[in-house]
């Protein structure tokens, strides 16, 4: 087993693998930014480097940078996380370069299967069904368009070394088409220091369902079931769950081992994810590999008792799959809200600044995966994920009705977060009874909103007392931005705590 | 005590009357002339239950930049402007005069783009001081007072965090 790992990440996700880490008995390095130092990924850590500024180019996607680190901290293994480097063959190249190993697939796997179009040629050649569209990137726009115009719009553009939803545009019509194109290339310019982008034609109203492989060292390869990752905004996920509410027990046996012979084919190794689009017939297509741990992995680990960050270290350590797991079903719902520093009610921009106070649920079937603190704050360089919250329960109904509870006692003040979209998402009634497809949140959002929950009765005069007694606990100080009222006793504070006091029995 | 406060939330603006006693093992509130039992606690820096009658109510609040209250309960959000009693003697209502050396401070994270004043310059109060560009919007940053600007730290192009020291305005 591995002694001491690089942590080629930052936020939540650096957070997640150093706990699994820690409860492995290895040490953690964790890098980062200038505007990262008081992040909780570099508080939590054994280890931690300054990687230069707040851009990630200059950062973290330094390669070079990271593997001065792993080699002066003595690193025998590196995990990317997800995002970054984590799909970057040049990674694992130079860990391998510098005795290092990388925990994630070979570079060459991941050229294989990680960029899209050479995961098509891998699926059409491991007889997985595709959706039609080009296998190779197009080198200019013209020549695009022309390509674009044959296939019959709407078409998508997604950039080769994409993810996330970035580099990606549909495109409805022809006369949209060069704008689209330029903003393609030049977000999956600025996002992966790759322009290059295919097309792809464009189904409508179709659902997102993955499958989480496994395949280790020794040639075995399992799949450990589906998420359905359908709710999306511009592409990007919004919630996930396990199981998915429409895959029967033979479509999942299907559609497990149509990823597992593409995993086979592409000779991958550790953790990774075949994306489906999947029809109302039920049909799938295959969409791409993530050739890498995904962001949504908690659901999966919630519904088969795994800890997949610990399978992906056992895996590069050369440990073997158990044989039972060829046949895992999951047990239970589980459902995964991200939180974002975004404000739902301004074009969901997003809203950085300092997390002046926060309350996070908790309670039988909630986990909060998390990279954030009251007193941070958040940084405008990278991705605004602040949590992800994840329910589990016996159902589909049990985990919503959790989620939704947990929602409620979630409360973060100073920025503004996109909780107010979940509870719209989880009371939706398409919602509830899984009718959801990859353009269903889109178009609810189009919708007029319904009307706001009035506040309950009472809710306005406890607003003037609580508002009354802050005050006056805190007017000697009343600086924007300050974290509370000092201590400073008043009248009415010892009056509420002699009452307190008085109440007791 | 009495208080004054001026709400705004889902069901618009208005002013409130609030007067807070306490009798023999009850305490009560007087809100806009109708008398209710109430009872609150500060259960952190930035949280206050409020139990009304028995209905409990959990109450988030922070100060906004304005100096106005903000506060959420549950789904819903408020913004209060407490005119205190203690504070009414001798205050102009709505602009209260600071004394002494102010730090200017970042709002929030953003780049300064412009400077509108130098040190030296004498200021007005709510004269603009310099610009911060946040998330696309540009921000005017005000002088709380009238005085001179005894020292300019931000430069044009610079990157600031929030509660960063902008300028000292004396």
């Amino acid at each position: 087993m591995f002694k001491k790992i690089l942590i080629a990440n930052r936020g939540e996700i650096a957070v997640r693998i150093l706990r699994a880490c820690r409860e492995l008995g290895i040490q953690t390095v964790a890098v980062y930014s200038d505007v990262d130092r008081a992040s909780l990924h570099v508080r939590l850590a054994d280890e931690a480097y300054h990687i230069g500024p707040a851009p990630s180019r200059e950062s973290y996607l330094r390669i070079d940078k990271l593997m001065d680190v792993a080699k002066k901290s003595g690193c025998d293994a590196v995990h990317p996380g997800y995002g970054f480097l984590a799909e970057n063959p040049a990674l694992p190249r130079a860990c391998v370069h510098a005795g290092l190993t990388f925990i994630g697939p070979s570079a060459e796997a991941m050229e294989a299967m990680g960029s899209k179009t050479a995961g098509k040629q891998l699926a059409r050649r491991a007889e997985v069904p595709t959706v039609p569209g080009t296998s190779e990137p197009v080198e200019n726009s013209e020549e695009a368009q022309a390509l674009a115009q044959n296939m019959g719009y709407p078409i998508l553009l997604k950039a080769i070394a994409g993810g996330g939803g970035k580099g990606m545009r549909v495109v409805p019509n022809d006369a949209a088409f060069a704008g689209a194109w330029r903003d393609a290339a030049s977000e999956a310019m600025n996002a992966f220091g790759d322009p290059r982008v295919f097309i792809e034609k464009y189904l409508v109203g179709p659902r997102h369902i993955e499958i989480q492989i496994f395949a280790d060292v020794h040639g075995r390869c399992v799949s450990l079931g589906e998420r359905e990752c359908s709710v999306q905004r511009r592409h990007q996920k919004v919630v996930e769950e396990a199981p998915s509410p429409v895959v029967t027990p033979e479509l999942r046996r299907k559609m497990g081992e149509a990823a597992v012979r593409l995993g086979r084919a592409g000779g991958y190794t550790n953790a990774g994810t075949v994306e489906f689009l999947v029809d109302a017939d039920l049909n799938f297509y295959f969409l791409e590999v993530n050739a890498r741990l995904q962001v949504e992995h908690p659901v999966t680990e919630q519904v088969t008792n795994l800890d997949l960050v610990k399978l992906q270290i056992a895996i590069a350590a050369g440990h073997r799959l158990p044989f039972a797991w060829e046949t895992i079903t999951p047990r239970g719902h589980a459902m995964e809200v991200r939180l974002y520093a975004e404000d739902p009610d301004n074009n969901f921009f997003p809203s950085p600044g300092k997390i002046i106070s926060r309350h996070a649920p908790t309670g039988p079937g909630i986990r909060l995966d998390e990279g954030v603190y009251e007193g941070w704050t958040v940084p405008m360089d990278y991705d605004p994920l602040l949590s992800k919250l994840i329910a589990w329960g016996n159902s589909r109904e049990e985990t919503i009705a959790r989620l939704r509870r947990a929602l409620d006692e979630y409360t973060i003040m100073g920025i503004r977060t996109n909780v107010s979209l979940f509870r719209r998402i989880l009371t939706d009634p398409e919602f509830v009874r899984g009718e959801i497809h990859t353009k269903w949140l889109d178009e609810v959002l189009a919708r007029p909103r319904p009307p706001a929950v009035p506040p309950l009765q009472g809710t306005e005069q406890a607003v003037l007392i609580a508002a009354a007694l802050w005050h006056s606990t805190s007017s000697d100080h009343a600086s924007p931005g300050s974290a509370g009222p000092q201590s400073s006793p008043s009248r009415w504070k010892m009056e509420g705590r002699r009452q307190h006091m008085d109440h007791k029995p | 005590m009495k208080f004054e406060i001026e709400l705004s939330g889902p069901d618009g603006k208005k002013k409130h009357g609030l007067e807070f006693e306490r009798k023999a093992d009850a305490s009560s509130v007087t809100i806009d002339g109708k008398a209710m039992n109430a009872d609150a606690v500060q259960v952190s820096p930035n949280a206050i239950s409020v139990l009304l009658e028995g209905q409990s109510f959990e109450i988030h609040l922070t100060r906004s930049i304005d100096g106005k209250i903000k506060l959420r309960c549950g789904p819903h959000e408020f913004s209060a402007e407490v005119i205190d009693p203690r504070a009414w003697r001798g205050r102009k209502h709505g602009a209260m005069e600071v004394e002494g050396r102010q730090e200017i401070v970042a709002p929030m994270p953003g780049k300064v783009v412009r400077l509108l004043v130098a040190a030296g310059d004498a200021v007005g109060a709510g004269q603009g001081l310099l610009v911060v560009e946040a998330m696309k919007m540009q921000n005017e940053i005000r002088s709380p007072k009238n005085g001179r600007v005894e020292r300019m730290i931000a430069k044009e192009g610079q990157a600031v965090n929030a509660g960063e020291v902008l300028a000292w305005v004396e």
